[in-house]
């Protein structure tokens, strides 16, 4: 009987050695955005995704209809109640294909709202930044960074 | 002695295993050449070396299906067939094969263990890989070309009338460029940008952590772009090249892994493999590595 077992247990030993222990991976959850009252992308499109190779960095740009709509006829006029988001990730390989680079940590999230004030069109720009999209206080560049966010072209999604 | 007599008798019924002429054989450094040679030729090429004991039935009608398959789906010794883009996508494919593990078969490399790619097989082949990779901006053919596909579309002109069908029956659907994206890739093997939309059904699963496997109705659509590199450093997305989509269902498509398969290229949306349904083999060969994933490559981002 005591035979039995120990042949037993080491069949036991042989199945759990054959069997595949890789841990399945299932979510990107590096690149997971935090849940924020700070932004929103429900209802949000893409319009385009671009990657720095220099800086390693993957983005998003997202819009609402108008966004998009005036992103498409180039941002010349701008509209209220447009939304853009644009989001930059830090890149890692791919561990499921060697020749490919997906997002990691979030490094920014940079939202561009627009609204009617009085006959003009009141533009405002935030930046949050990193894991805990800190509100970055230091509004210098925001001009320069609204012109570089307007000036994407649409990617072509026929 | 009856199972003896009837174990030689089969020994009489056997397929037959020719080597075909080389057509034009795989050009790469020598290194590379003598781990690929040794790891892959017995199937993958013209080339097939049969030991004794891979001829002895009922073992060697396995053998000869796998050679059959393996050159229809790649052939070494007629590499000259290919074009050169598909040649690179043939190799980078392969190499990721052989990461997962999924290639060389294990069933064959338990018996003809010299075949086995080791880890120091593999750094040759990566490096030799890695140095086909070149960074520079877009030349003038590429921008224009980009440039006048966007104003067709910018003007609507790409709109189709009528859904383009792939063989295996799943029509081209233009609302996912109003799905969400549930993550994008930068593949410097092919010098594409991706972003990999998620229908409803998919985003909800992602959220409720059901995709173990995906819930039926869930679909991806996976859009690649030509890579469109700036002067800055910045890569943008240049020419759509296809949208691919995968269906889930696992009865209506229980034969293709649970998934419908279908590829669209060119803003005309011409279905990939024309009328030949067997295009679908395509997609499962290289998905097959991700059984364990559901057959899905793509890690979603959730937010």
């Amino acid at each position: 009987m005591k035979a039995f077992y120990s042949l037993l247990a080491a069949c036991a030993l042989m199945l759990a050695a054959c069997s595949d222990n890789k841990p399945v991976e299932l979510y990107n959850t590096k690149a997971a955005l935090p849940s924020s009252p700070k932004y929103n992308l429900d209802g949000l499109k893409v319009i385009t995704s671009f990657v720095n190779k220099t800086k390693g960095t993957a983005s998003t740009l997202y819009g609402n209809d108008l966004a998009l709509k005036a992103a498409i006829e180039g941002n010349k006029i701008i509209a209220a109640k447009e939304v853009f988001t644009l989001v930059t990730w830090k890149q890692q390989d791919d561990d499921h294909w060697f020749g490919a680079k997906i997002p990691s940590d979030v490094e920014s999230v940079e939202v561009i709202k627009t609204a009617s004030s009085g006959n003009n069109v009141a533009v405002n720009y935030e930046q949050l930044e990193g894991r805990n999209l800190d509100l970055k206080t230091d509004t210098s560049g925001q001009a320069e960074r609204i012109k570089y966010i307007l000036g994407q072209k649409p990617s072509v999604l026929p | 002695m009856i199972l003896f007599l009837g174990f030689v008798g089969i020994q009489f019924v056997r397929p037959d295993v020719p080597n075909p002429p080389v057509t034009g054989d795989l050009e790469v450094p020598a290194d590379v050449k003598a781990i690929v040679q040794r790891a892959c030729y017995d199937c993958h090429s013209n080339n097939t070396n049969l030991r004794w004991y891979d001829k002895i039935v009922p073992v060697y009608w396995g053998v000869a299906s796998h050679i059959k398959d393996g050159r229809a789906d790649l052939n070494f010794s007629e590499w000259n067939k290919l074009a050169p883009a598909d040649q690179k996508a043939k190799l980078w494919e392969s190499i990721n094969q052989i990461i997962s593990g999924a290639m060389p078969l294990p069933s064959y490399t338990a018996v003809h263990t010299e075949a086995k790619v080791s880890p120091a097989d593999l750094g040759v082949l990566k490096n030799y890989l890695a140095s086909m990779v070149h960074n520079k901006p877009a030349d003038t053919a590429a921008i224009n070309a980009a440039d006048k596909q966007y104003q067709h579309w910018e003007k609507n002109e790409t709109a189709i009338a009528k859904l383009p069908t792939a063989a295996n029956g799943i029509a081209y659907i233009p609302d996912y460029k109003n799905w969400q994206p549930i993550s994008t890739t930068e593949r410097f093997d092919n010098n594409t940008l991706r972003v990999i939309f998620g229908n409803d059904i998919a985003v909800k699963a992602i959220k409720e952590n059901n995709i173990h496997p995906w819930p039926n109705g869930a679909i991806f659509a996976k859009v690649a772009w030509a890579q469109l590199q700036d002067k800055d450093g910045t890569t943008h997305t240049g020419e759509f090249k296809q949208v691919e989509y995968m269906i889930k269902d696992d009865k209506k498509y229980a034969s293709t892994y649970g998934w419908g398969w279908a590829r669209f290229k060119t803003p005309k949306m011409v279905p990939y493999g024309g009328a030949n349904v067997l295009f679908t083999n395509e997609c499962m060969n290289c998905h097959k590595p991700m059984a364990a994933e559901d057959f899905v490559f793509t890690l979603p981002i959730k937010h």
